[in-house]
C-alpha cells in the first residue's frame, strides 16, 4: 500500500512538473516560431490583428486542453493539478521576465563596457570611488532619511490633526492627498516653475525668485519689484542695493543666503549647516508634498480604527493629549508606521522622475535610478549601470527582510 | 461569416505582398533623435514630400528624446530602423565597428560623387579604417556671435574682428554700465556644453591652430596640454571677468541656454538691452521669443567668432549623420535621394512651415533657396570652410562619451562656477577620465 502511494505521489509529482513548466513553454514557443516566420510575410496591421486573435484564444484553448488532460487524472489529484495549472503559466513568465533579466543583471555587471569581457569587481570599485557616483550614493542618502522622516512625521501631524476636526475633515484631507494624484512628472514640472530661475534684468517668473526680487530698496531709495508697471513706469530689480535673483536648483550649499555668507571653518555646526545640498532638499520637498497626503491617509484610518475606550481611559487617568498621542495611539498604530515607512523607502530608492524633470542629475543633484539610465543611455556602459541597478536592488534587501519578519511576528500573535 | 474576413484579408495581404516588386507602398522607417514633431522633426518628413509622390516609397520619421537607448534595443531584438540618424558621429563610428550598420558602398553610393559633393572631412568623420559608413546631412554654424546692429550703431561700437577688439569693447560697455555679453549654459542633463562649444572654438584659433585642435580632439596631445590651459584662461577671461555676463557669474551655470539670449531683446528703463552680444549656434533662433524670431536678420544678426592668435577662416560646427542599418531596395532609394542635391529644398523652403534653422552640408546645393536671409548667410558660411577644408566638427562629440558628454561638461560647469583658480584641477581631472 505505501509503496503504491509513494509512487502515485512520484506521479502526481511527475504530472505537476508537466502542468507547470510544459504547457505554457510549449504554448509561448508555439507562438514565437508562428510569429517569427509570419511577420516577414504579413503587413503590420494584420499582423497585430492576428496577434490578438491567436494570442488571446490560444489561451483560452491552453487552458481547455489542460483541463480535460487533468480530468482524466485520478480523482484524489486533481485538486492539485488544478493549481498548478493556473500557478504554472505565471510562475513561468515569472522567471522568464523577472528572474532571468535579474541574474543577467548580476552577471553584467562584472562584465566591461558592452559586456563582452569579464572585469572582476572592476565596476563596484568605480561604484564606490568615482566623485559623482559617490555624491549619488550619499544624496540617496539624504533622500532616505529626509523624506521618509519627513513624510511620516507631516502625514501622522496632519491625520491626528484633522482627526480632531469638528468639520469640514473631508475637505480638508482631500486637499492634502490632491498631490498624489499628480502624476511625478506632473509635480516635477509645478515646483520647477517655483524654483525657475531667469537672467536679470528679465521678468522672474519662478515663485521663489518673484518674492525674493520684490521689497526692499535700492541705494537710490527706489523701490525693487519685479518688473512691475506702475504709472507706465517699468520698476525692476537691477539696482543696486536688490537682492538678486538665485537659480535656486543649482546651489550646492547655503553661502548664496546672508546667514551664510562668511562662515569659517571653525564654527562646526554654523559649517555644517551652510554646506547642506540646497538643490537636493529642494527637490526632496517635491516627494514629500507628493506622498505626504497617502501617509496622512493611511495614518487617518488607523488612528480611527483605535477603540475610542482606550483613548478615553487615558484622557480619565489624567494623560495629556500629547501623552495620549505618545503612549496609546502612536503603539496602537506602530505596524502602520512600518507599512508606511517601507512604501516610502522603496519609493525613495525608485525615485527617478523628479531628478530627471528637474535638473536631469547635473549639479549634484543624482540618484541611483538616474544614473543608472544614465549610464545604460547616455555613456552605453552597461557594465557600470548594472552594477548601480544591483546596488539599488541590494538596498532593497534589507527592507523586504524586515517586513518578511514583521510579517511572521505578526502572524504569531 | 468570420472566416471569409479572414480569408479575405489573408488573401489580400498576399497580393499586396506578391505586387511589391515595385517599390510602391513600401515602407522605410528613418529613426532619430530631434522629436517627431518638432519643428526639425517635421522638417526632417517634409523633406520626403515630392520624393513619395513620385516612387511611392512610404518615409516614416520617427524621433525619440531616448533615441540612443531605443535604437539599442531595437538592434538588439533583431528589429533595427531602415535608417538612423545619429545626433554624433562618433557612435556612427561606434556602431560601425559593432557591425551594426552597413557600409555605404553596399547600398550602392558612388563614394567618389558622396566625397566631393559632402568634403572629404564630412565624409571622413563616419569612416571606420577608410571604409565610409555614416552619411553626412545637416550641419549647423558654431563660430557665430549674435548682436543686435541698431544698438551697436546707435552707440558707435564697431563689430569686434578680433578677440582683442572684443574685450576692448566688452570693457567698454561695463564702463558705460552696461553688460557686453549673454551667457546661460544650464541644460538639463548636459550643462556645460555651451562651455565647451567656446573651448572648441578658442582651440581653433589659438596654439597651432588647427593642427592643435585635431590633435586635442583625438587625444594626441594632454587634455592639461598648456595649449589647451590658454584656451581656458581666453574662456574664463570672459566668464570671470566682472560684468561681463548677464548676472555676474553665478548666473552662467543657473540660466538655461534657450533662454540665455532674452537679455539682449529687454530694455531697461534707459532704453539699453540686458546684453550686446551672444555667441550662440545657428539653431538658437529656434529658442528666441516670438516677437524676436520675426526679426531675424534685420534685428539681429551675427558677425563671425572673432579673429585670435592663428588667424584663420576656421568654422566650428555640428550635425547629424545617418547611417543604414536594414539594406533593401527602397532604403537604397532613400539613400539615393537624401545624398542628391534636391534632397534639402524641403528643409530650405520651409514646406513644413515649421522654420527650421538646419543647413545642408551639400556643398552643392544652392543657398538662394533658403526661406530665411540670415540661414543663407550661415550656409555660404559652411559651405565656403568646407570646401577651403577648415569646416571643423564639434570636438565634443568626436571624444568618447566619458569626456566628451561626461568629465568636459562637469567640468567646465565647474570652472564657471569655481572661478578661475580651478582651471588646472578641471584639465587634469578631464585628462584623468579619458578611458
Amino acid at each position: 500500500m505505501s509503496v503504491l502511494s509513494d509512487n502515485n505521489k512520484l506521479l502526481a509529482t511527475g504530472l505537476r512538473i508537466i502542468a507547470f513548466a510544459l504547457f505554457p513553454l510549449l504554448w509561448f514557443l508555439f507562438q514565437a516560431i508562428l510569429f517569427r516566420e509570419i511577420s516577414k510575410a504579413i503587413p503590420r496591421s494584420l499582423l497585430i490583428f492576428l496577434a490578438i486573435a491567436v494570442g488571446s484564444t490560444f489561451i483560452f484553448l491552453l487552458y481547455i486542453g489542460m483541463n480535460k488532460i487533468i480530468s482524466y487524472a485520478p480523482k484524489q489529484y486533481q485538486e492539485g493539478l488544478y493549481g498548478a495549472m493556473f500557478v504554472g503559466p505565471a510562475i513561468f513568465l515569472l522567471g522568464l521576465f523577472l528572474f532571468y533579466p535579474a541574474i543577467r543583471t548580476i552577471y553584467l555587471s562584472f562584465r566591461d563596457k558592452y559586456g563582452d569581457f569579464s572585469v572582476g569587481f572592476e565596476n563596484y570599485i568605480w561604484a564606490f570611488s568615482n566623485d559623482l557616483m559617490k555624491i549619488t550614493i550619499r544624496n540617496q542618502f539624504i533622500w532616505l532619511l529626509g523624506v521618509v522622516s519627513l513624510v511620516i512625521l507631516i502625514g501622522l501631524i496632519v491625520a491626528y490633526i484633522s482627526d480632531k476636526l469638528q468639520k469640514g475633515e473631508a475637505f480638508f484631507k482631500s486637499v492634502i492627498f490632491m498631490p498624489m494624484a499628480i502624476s511625478g512628472v506632473g509635480s516635477s514640472a509645478i515646483f520647477k516653475f517655483i524654483y525657475e530661475y531667469r537672467p536679470p534684468p528679465l521678468t522672474q517668473i519662478g515663485f521663489l525668485n518673484g518674492l525674493r526680487v520684490t521689497g526692499g530698496q535700492d541705494i537710490d531709495g527706489n523701490d525693487c519689484k519685479n518688473n512691475v508697471i506702475e504709472n507706465g513706469n517699468k520698476i525692476g530689480y537691477t539696482g543696486e542695493g536688490c537682492t538678486e535673483p538665485i537659480g535656486w536648483l543649482q546651489q550646492r550649499d547655503l553661502t548664496k543666503f546672508k546667514a551664510f555668507e562668511n562662515v569659517s571653518e571653525v564654527d562646526t555646526l554654523q559649517s555644517f549647516f551652510s554646506n547642506l545640498p540646497l538643490n537636493t532638499i529642494l527637490l526632496m520637498i517635491i516627494m514629500v508634498w507628493m506622498y505626504t497626503g497617502f501617509a496622512m491617509i493611511v495614518f487617518s484610518a488607523a488612528i480611527k480604527a483605535i477603540p475610542s475606550e482606550i483613548t478615553e481611559a487615558g484622557r480619565i487617568d489624567g494623560a495629556s493629549e500629547a501623552r495620549i498621542f505618545l503612549s496609546v495611539v502612536m503603539p496602537y498604530i506602530k505596524s502602520t508606521i512600518v507599512v508606511v515607512a517601507t512604501y516610502i523607502t522603496v519609493t525613495v530608492l525608485k525615485a527617478y522622475d523628479i531628478v530627471f524633470v528637474t535638473t536631469r542629475g547635473d549639479f549634484e543633484t543624482n540618484l541611483l535610478a538616474v544614473k543608472m539610465m544614465d549610464e545604460f543611455s547616455k555613456f552605453l556602459h552597461f557594465g557600470r549601470a548594472s552594477t548601480v541597478a544591483i546596488l539599488i536592488f541590494i538596498s532593497v534587501i534589507p527592507i523586504i527582510v524586515l517586513n518578511a519578519l514583521r510579517n511572521r511576528e505578526d502572524t504569531k500573535i | 461569416m468570420k472566416k471569409s474576413i479572414i480569408g479575405l484579408l489573408l488573401i489580400l495581404s498576399m497580393l499586396a505582398v506578391a505586387c511589391g516588386n515595385s517599390l510602391e507602398g513600401q515602407e522605410v522607417i528613418y529613426f532619430g533623435a530631434p522629436a517627431t514633431d518638432g519643428p526639425d522633426g517635421q522638417a526632417i518628413q517634409a523633406t520626403f514630400r515630392d520624393f513619395t509622390e513620385e516612387t511611392g516609397i512610404i518615409v516614416t520619421y520617427v524621433g525619440s528624446e531616448n533615441f540612443e537607448s531605443e535604437l539599442l534595443a531595437q538592434i538588439e531584438a533583431g528589429n533595427p530602423p531602415n535608417i538612423a540618424l545619429w545626433p554624433q558621429p562618433g557612435t556612427v563610428r561606434a556602431q560601425a565597428r559593432a557591425g551594426n550598420i552597413i557600409p555605404l558602398e553596399d547600398v550602392g553610393v558612388d563614394l567618389d560623387e558622396y566625397r566631393s559633393n559632402f568634403s572629404s572631412y564630412l565624409v571622413g568623420l563616419g569612416e571606420v579604417d577608410g571604409v565610409p559608413y555614416g552619411g553626412a546631412q545637416a550641419v549647423n554654424l558654431k563660430s557665430i556671435v549674435w548682436y543686435q546692429p541698431a544698438e551697436f550703431e546707435k552707440r558707435g561700437y564697431a563689430v569686434p574682428e578680433t578677440w582683442d577688439e572684443m574685450i576692448a569693447l566688452a570693457d567698454q560697455i561695463v564702463a558705460e554700465g552696461m553688460t557686453p555679453f549673454c551667457f546661460g549654459m544650464y541644460s538639463n542633463g548636459a550643462t556645460g556644453w555651451l562651455a565647451t562649444d567656446w573651448m572648441e572654438d578658442i582651440m581653433l584659433r589659438t596654439g597651432n591652430g588647427v593642427d592643435s585642435y585635431d590633435a586635442w580632439v583625438n587625444h594626441e596631445i594632454p587634455f592639461n596640454d598648456p595649449i589647451v590651459k590658454t584656451a581656458a584662461t581666453y574662456l574664463s577671461q570672459i566668464m570671470h571677468t566682472d560684468g561681463y555676463v548677464v548676472g555676474g557669474t553665478d548666473a552662467i551655470v543657473s540660466t538655461f541656454f534657450g533662454n540665455a539670449q532674452d537679455p539682449m531683446f529687454e530694455r531697461d528703463s534707459n532704453g539699453n538691452p540686458g546684453c550686446f552680444m551672444h555667441r550662440q549656434a545657428s539653431f538658437i533662433p529656434g529658442f528666441w521669443p516670438e516677437e524676436a524670431k520675426a526679426g531675424l536678420g534685420t534685428e539681429t544678426t551675427f558677425f563671425a567668432f572673432p579673429q585670435m592668435d592663428v588667424v584663420s577662416d576656421t568654422v566650428l560646427g555640428a550635425g547629424d549623420m545617418w547611417a543604414v542599418l536594414v539594406n533593401d531596395e527602397a532604403t537604397q532609394a532613400v539613400v539615393d535621394f537624401m545624398l542628391s542635391e534636391d534632397y534639402w529644398t524641403g528643409v530650405a523652403e520651409n514646406w513644413s512651415g515649421s522654420s527650421s534653422t538646419r543647413i545642408t552640408a551639400h556643398t552643392g546645393f544652392d543657398t538662394s533657396k533658403y526661406w530665411s536671409p540670415v540661414v543663407a548667410q550661415q550656409a555660404e558660411f559652411l559651405k565656403a570652410a568646407l570646401q577651403a577644408n577648415v569646416f571643423r566638427f564639434d570636438g565634443s562629440d568626436n571624444m568618447p562619451t566619458e569626456v566628451g558628454s561626461g568629465s568636459f561638461w562637469v567640468e567646465m560647469t565647474e570652472l564657471a562656477t569655481q572661478g578661475p583658480g580651478y582651471i588646472d584641477t578641471a584639465l587634469d581631472n578631464i585628462e584623468k577620465s579619458w578611458p
